[in-house]
């Protein structure tokens, strides 16, 4: 039976700089969507509906990175109202594909290359860094986009006041368990190894290398996968570009070491 | 001064605002924000293979993720002059197609309709429409398994690569989907009425410039190797620039883009009304029943085109899925080409995009991304100006928020693009000093007086002048003067440009409203020869830092005494330039 207003927890669905995936993913649950909006009271969520309110939250979803001065603002003013942050999609998680200039002088000359010397007035421009880096998070919910069974399964167990059970193993095991044949064994380059899981393992499943798109797996051990792929011949500037494609800041103390070794 | 302000728009995919500025009885400024950060795509790709771009990039926008695969794919091939199987063509047609009818049911039928009946939401429109919104859920959802299928995912799928497909879909799925897609006919029929007979405000309508790809073979299609414009101009492909000429503009992070100096519309409704004429089957009897001249001057009916094109979708499904039944799978076609340029272009569910990339020695050199919002925001903004301003004038001021959201959702725009939405502010009192001190800050202004002294407050504009040259004001002129001197004929820097005349606001004599100059053309609210002259001149580019500083005049009556309120307004003015 569909609870009284009052008893459901109250929910946001935030979206910051992105490609809008994750929230798009959850208009994607064609088949649930319905039940989402009974199961829990959907204070906000913009792509959605326009009758959207700003108050105090029991959980807040938040996807993309914070890339200007208003979305630092709006995301604390978010961490304030609610009681549960969750950060949904690599670019919540990581920074995603935009934080690839981790360094702030390379982020500044490539944007004056694209902005020139503007003036932006609306809204000041700010490095593209995860959510994280401005407020504490809860729960990390990966994925470039997020999946939809792990959403559920989140969004489910949240709602019941349970902590989310995600993967906490590399693409490798759902790969073994789809029966792929191993595409490193064949040389070619997948990132599969330290990548996490929850995708299904599905550019495998399609004769492809994995791209690293959900960020590396906790613990990922990147220096075997990069000395691996070393002696596999692949250079080591093209490894970590590929390792750096979608990691962000997820790779940020790898790419670190390495250059500390070097020296 | 009051600012409409649509702050966070709802129901559009992505993150954006517009804002009208009225003063008094004008509306003085119209911006189309987009708040989506800046994401620097076209830096980060540079120094990547081909192959990693093309995984980088459908990640500007989970929407028309499978557009931007396409128009990568087509670049980087076009580049490493890669030729494709035909069944590698007919599958990225069908995902193409897949995603046509995912993104336009989405927003027909969630984001636009629950507008047109008066709910905040789909699922709050639910209670009256539960039929609609339940089997407009299943197209949907039937969008998103071709998609899968084709690509491996909903969204960001990578099984399309430089060359083919990583994998084909088997026998079984693509029956499946021609048999689905034939089950859903009577509900697309339906939908085409239901759109093309919705009740669309005649409130902006105005003539613009369409442009779409010029598909192959003389028919309706979402792809092509040329742009068309409504104008029977074909554009190559490879000479886009001469369309979009895109230019930064302060208040928002998608860049903007004109033709020839004039803004241009890109999506569903240029398709169609560029190439409506080729539909054939059932879409082409409802395009004969429903299309009118309205559809080419009214922004709002792009909800209407984006049914129809459904509708073509449908169609075409189960014929590409019989001519592929016919053709066996083809490998990833190799290639050894290191360097190369190539422009690739796509028709996105909400216009055209273009993706350009240049490749040395193995690597992407060079990146340009034109996404089609940044194309409609010249147009979206033109098109709320007009009508906030109608409205205004109609003294129906409170509809201006709703309808300023109506047009800005017409156009779908993908604000992830790089784009929530509309605010109306009211200016301040004497706003206008505040506005001359931010243009005075881009560099030194050149003022023209304009008017007609022989009709008093007429000469309000010219009196002004005469009075800033004795004050030793550089680059102050007469409007008699610039024939003589071909001073706009040389106008070539961006110096910003500053009309004075008495302009009828219809307001308390002796109000000064300062305004972007192409406002005052569109609405030639005054006569002057002035305006002709400059608007053929001038190149519109100029136009957009030329502002008008117009005074009420109380009387033109003929004769030479200007009143006591418009003098004194000249004495402020001259106090502010001063300044």
């Amino acid at each position: 039976m569909e609870k009284k207003i009052k008893d459901k927890l109250k929910i946001g669905i935030y979206e910051l700089t992105g490609c809008a995936g994750d929230a798009l993913l959850i208009l994607d649950c064609e088949k649930e969507l319905v039940d989402i909006f009974k199961a829990a009271d959907i204070q906000s969520f913009l792509m959605a509906k326009s009758d959207n309110i700003d108050g105090e939250l029991d959980v807040a979803f938040v996807e993309g990175s914070v890339s200007t001065e208003r979305e630092k603002k709006e995301l604390l003013d978010i961490r304030k109202r609610a009681k549960t942050v969750v950060a949904i999609g690599i670019c919540a998680c990581f920074g995603g594909i935009q934080a690839a200039f981790l360094d702030k002088k390379d982020w500044e000359k490539n944007f004056k290359k694209v902005y020139g010397d503007n003036k932006m007035t609306h809204t000041k421009p700010l490095q593209s860094k995860p959510i994280d880096a401005y407020i504490k998070v809860d729960y990390y919910l990966p994925g470039c986009p997020i999946d939809k069974e792990q959403f559920l399964s989140t969004f489910n167990r949240i709602l019941r006041g349970n902590p989310p059970e995600l993967y906490r193993f590399p693409v490798c095991v759902e790969c073994k368990w789809n029966e792929n044949d191993c595409l490193l064994n064949k040389d070619i380059l997948c990132l599969g190894p330290v990548t996490r899981a929850g995708c299904g393992s599905i550019c495998i499943n399609h004769n492809l290398p994995c791209v690293g798109c959900w960020g590396p797996v906790e613990n990922a051990n990147l220096t075997s996968e990069f000395q691996l792929l070393r002696e596999k011949g692949f250079d080591s500037d093209f490894i970590k570009k590929k390792m750096a494609n979608f990691s962000g800041t997820g790779i940020a103390d790898f790419l670190g070491e390495l250059k500390g070794e070097k020296r | 001064m009051k600012k409409i302000s649509v702050d966070h728009l709802a129901r559009v995919e992505g993150s954006g605002g517009i804002s009208a500025t009225i003063d008094g009885k004008v509306v003085t400024d119209v911006k189309f924000s987009i708040y989506e950060g800046p994401r620097l795509v076209e830096r980060l790709t540079v120094g990547k293979t081909p192959e990693e771009v093309v995984n980088i990039v459908p990640r500007i926008c989970a929407i028309c993720t499978i557009s931007h695969k396409y128009a990568a794919l087509r670049a980087m091939e076009n580049a490493l002059s890669i030729k494709v199987s035909t069944k590698v063509s007919l599958l990225r047609d069908l995902m193409h197609l897949g995603e046509m009818i995912e993104s336009h049911s989405l927003h027909i039928y969630y984001l636009t309709l629950p507008d047109y009946v008066g709910f905040p939401s789909a699922i709050a429109m639910a209670s009256k429409f539960e039929l609609e919104v339940k089997v407009a859920l299943e197209m949907k959802e039937f969008g998103n398994h071709i998609m899968k299928t084709a690509s491996g995912r909903y969204i960001h799928g990578e099984n399309p690569v430089i060359g083919g497909f990583g994998k084909f879909p088997t026998r079984e799925e693509l029956i499946w989907i021609r048999s689905r897609a034939i089950q859903f006919m009577p509900f697309i029929l339906k939908t085409v009425s239901l759109f093309c007979e919705l009740d669309y405000p005649d409130c902006p309508e105005e003539d613009t410039v369409y442009a779409c790809c010029h598909p192959d073979q003389n028919k309706y299609g979402l792809v092509g190797d040329e742009i068309m414009l409504s104008t029977g101009e074909i554009i190559n492909k490879d000479d886009y620039k001469s369309l979009t000429n895109e230019f930064v503009v302060s208040h928002s992070y998608a860049k903007h883009s004109r033709y020839r100096e004039k803004p241009y519309s890109v999506g569903a409704l240029a398709r169609v009304n560029n190439l409506g004429e080729k539909l054939k089957g059932q879409a082409g009897k409802m395009y004969k029943k429903y299309f009118n001249p309205r559809w080419r001057r009214n922004p709002l009916f792009n909800n209407a085109a984006q049914a129809l094109e459904i509708l073509y979708a449908f169609e075409r499904i189960p014929k590409s899925v019989d001519k592929m039944l016919r053709l066996s799978s083809s490998p990833i076609a190799e290639y050894t080409k290191k360097e190369g340029k190539g422009t690739g272009i796509v028709e996105a569910p909400r216009g055209l995009l273009i993706h350009s990339y240049e490749i040395s020695d193995g690597l992407v050199s060079y990146t340009d991304l034109i996404t089609p919002t940044a194309q409609n925001a010249e147009d979206i903004e033109r098109y709320c100006y007009i009508a906030a301003q109608k409205l205004l004038e109609a003294g129906d001021e409170d509809k201006i928020k709703d309808r300023m959201d109506l047009v800005v959702r017409a156009y779908d725009p993908c604000i992830s693009c790089s784009a929530h939405m509309a605010e109306v502010k009211k200016a301040p009192a004497e706003d206008w000093k505040a506005k001359l001190a931010a243009i005075k800050e881009k560099a030194p202004p050149m003022f023209v007086g304009v008017g007609n002294r022989n009709r008093s407050d007429d000469g309000a504009g010219v009196e002004l002048a005469l009075e800033l040259k004795k004050l030793g004001v550089c680059d102050v002129y007469l409007e008699s003067e610039l024939e003589k001197h071909r001073i706009l004929w040389e106008y070539k820097d961006l110096r910003p440009l500053i009309l004075f005349d008495a302009v009828d606001f219809k307001e308390a004599p002796g109000k000064v409203t300062l305004l972007p100059l192409n406002y005052v053309i569109d609405k030639t609210r005054l006569s002057h020869k002035i305006l002709p002259f400059i608007s053929m001149q001038m190149r519109y580019k100029h136009l957009k830092n030329a502002y008008m500083l117009g005074i009420q005049p109380e009387s033109i009556e003929e004769g030479t005494k200007i009143s006591r309120p418009v003098r004194q307004a000249i004495l402020k003015v001259l106090k502010e330039i001063k300044n």
